[in-house]
């Protein structure tokens, strides 16, 4: 093997390394409740009324800083978990299962942007439909 | 693009009918006097063959470009797949075309430098029909882009990618399903890396005829060997992507969008994983095409050196890619 192959070899692997970092420490930001890293499947923003957002890894996260904030709070963006959209929470769909997102926090909230997503899941894991955890008293 | 498209028509039209010319006045056996201007002529259709076809293969990668730069006009489209239901048979034409051409310009840029370097030129007459070839694919192509750039309109609304890609009955899942059963996600993936790491292995034991030795297996069967996992790595390698590997290092286990996957910048090397791919598996064709067309007796020492570099360049740009995708897997 010659040496233009391991330079071209050790130029990927530098490449790759820099992919992951890019992903890791500079696309996702970490979480607002216990600094974990947030991943886009799960991330849930909260937006401040002072127009700044706060990003969370988990619902579990979320809400326990959203009962502790709720002065502060404008409304709350979720993820849906199946395309990866960002709806608010009041349009989304939340089901409690047996499957953990995140083991840290043991959180079994997932959400969804359509109702027939939230059935099967909830079917598959033996979940149930849950209230919206972020609901703003006016 | 739509420059480049029509620049490379007009270049290869002219070029088409400088090729036919050609051939009509091929002749084996020249005259002293005529020798000089013959030559002329036929280096600047070569010339002229290396320019159009680079700008062609360079239009494959720019095609992606151009649709993942029409996202935002496309109402609906989320990436790249909204946009290709926009004259969807069209862009199915230019994305079937666009890897064909880019693999036998390719193969006849190789054929030809093999041919330039022998100081006879015993492939001249192969070279020139084998263009003729490339001249009527690269003219479909040129044809393909003008049509697809004037009559594309972003005016209807299109559906998002999930509903093709994440829906349970999507082609990706359904056919794996049928072979492997109801793990096939597993099964894929363990396929994956056995028809790659067995292809490297492959195409390391080619690189040298002591290796050849070691394995005690004749080099028929390895290369006819490489040419069939070559193959069969190809839907493995694309269901494997669509299945396992970009939900994972998207960090979107229900999304299955490759178009997503390449063009959101969610995993900004994922081009290079598939290029890289494309490049490997490419060169294991390339190999077939100068074994099949530089069979000359003169310039077989020139064809046994190229095909080492296209063997060698094969297996780095496996070797490279599986590398890239584990260490996305190890430690996103």
């Amino acid at each position: 093997m010659t040496k233009k192959f391991w330079i071209g070899l050790i130029i990927v692997l530098i490449v790759a390394l820099m992919g992951v970092s890019y992903q890791k420490f500079l696309i996702n930001p970490h979480c607002a409740y216990d600094g974990s890293p947030v991943t886009p499947i799960c991330e849930v923003d909260i937006v401040l009324k002072e127009k700044s957002t706060k990003k969370f890894c988990s619902i579990y996260c979320a809400t326990q800083w959203f009962k502790n904030n709720v002065t502060l709070i404008d409304h709350v963006i979720v993820t849906d978990e199946i395309r990866g959209n960002k709806i608010d929470s009041y349009m989304a769909y939340f089901v409690e299962s047996e499957l953990i997102t995140n083991e840290t926090n043991d959180n079994r909230i997932h959400v969804f942007q359509q109702r027939q997503d939230a059935l099967t899941h909830a079917e598959k894991f033996h979940g149930t439909m849950a209230d919206d955890p972020f609901t703003i008293d006016e | 693009m739509l420059f480049v498209a029509i620049f490379s028509l007009s270049l290869g039209g002219f070029l088409f009918l400088l090729t036919i010319r050609t051939l009509l006045s091929f002749k084996t056996t020249v005259p002293l006097e005529d020798k000089t201007k013959f030559e002329q002529k036929g280096y600047l259709v070569f010339l002229l063959a290396c320019v159009t076809l680079s700008i062609r293969m360079i239009v494959w990668p720019w095609f992606y470009f151009m649709l993942q730069s029409f996202v935002s006009e496309v109402p609906g489209a989320m990436c790249m797949f909204g946009v290709t239901q926009i004259l969807p048979s069209t862009v199915t034409f230019l994305q079937i075309i666009k890897p064909i051409s880019f693999f036998i310009m390719g193969g006849w840029l190789l054929c030809y430098y093999v041919d330039k370097s022998t100081p006879t030129a015993p492939l001249a007459r192969k070279n020139l029909l084998f263009l003729l070839i490339v001249c009527g694919v690269l003219l479909a192509d040129s044809i393909g882009d003008i049509y697809y750039v004037i009559r594309m309109k972003p005016l209807m609304s299109v559906s998002c990618c999930a509903t093709f890609f994440d829906v349970p009955l999507r082609p990706s899942a359904m056919i794996p399903q049928a072979i492997f059963g109801k793990n096939f996600q597993k099964i894929l993936f363990i396929v994956y890396y056995v028809t790659n790491i067995t292809l490297i292995a492959l195409l390391f034991t080619s690189m040298s005829k002591k290796w050849v030795s070691v394995t005690s297996l004749p080099r028929r069967i390895i290369l006819y060997s490489q040419y069939a996992i070559g193959i069969i790595n190809i839907p493995v390698v694309i269901y494997t992507f669509i299945e396992n590997i970009a939900p994972k290092l998207m960090q979107l286990p229900y999304h299955h969008c490759i178009y997503c996957f390449m063009g959101n910048g969610m995993v900004p090397d994922a081009p290079i994983m598939l290029g890289l791919f494309v490049i490997g598996t490419f060169a294991i064709g390339w190999m077939g095409i100068l074994r099949l067309l530089c069979k000359n007796r003169e310039a077989r020492l020139i064809t046994e050196r190229l095909l080492l570099k296209v063997n060698n360049l094969s297996a780095f740009c496996f070797l490279a890619s599986v590398i890239m995708v584990t260490i996305h897997l190890i430690l996103i």
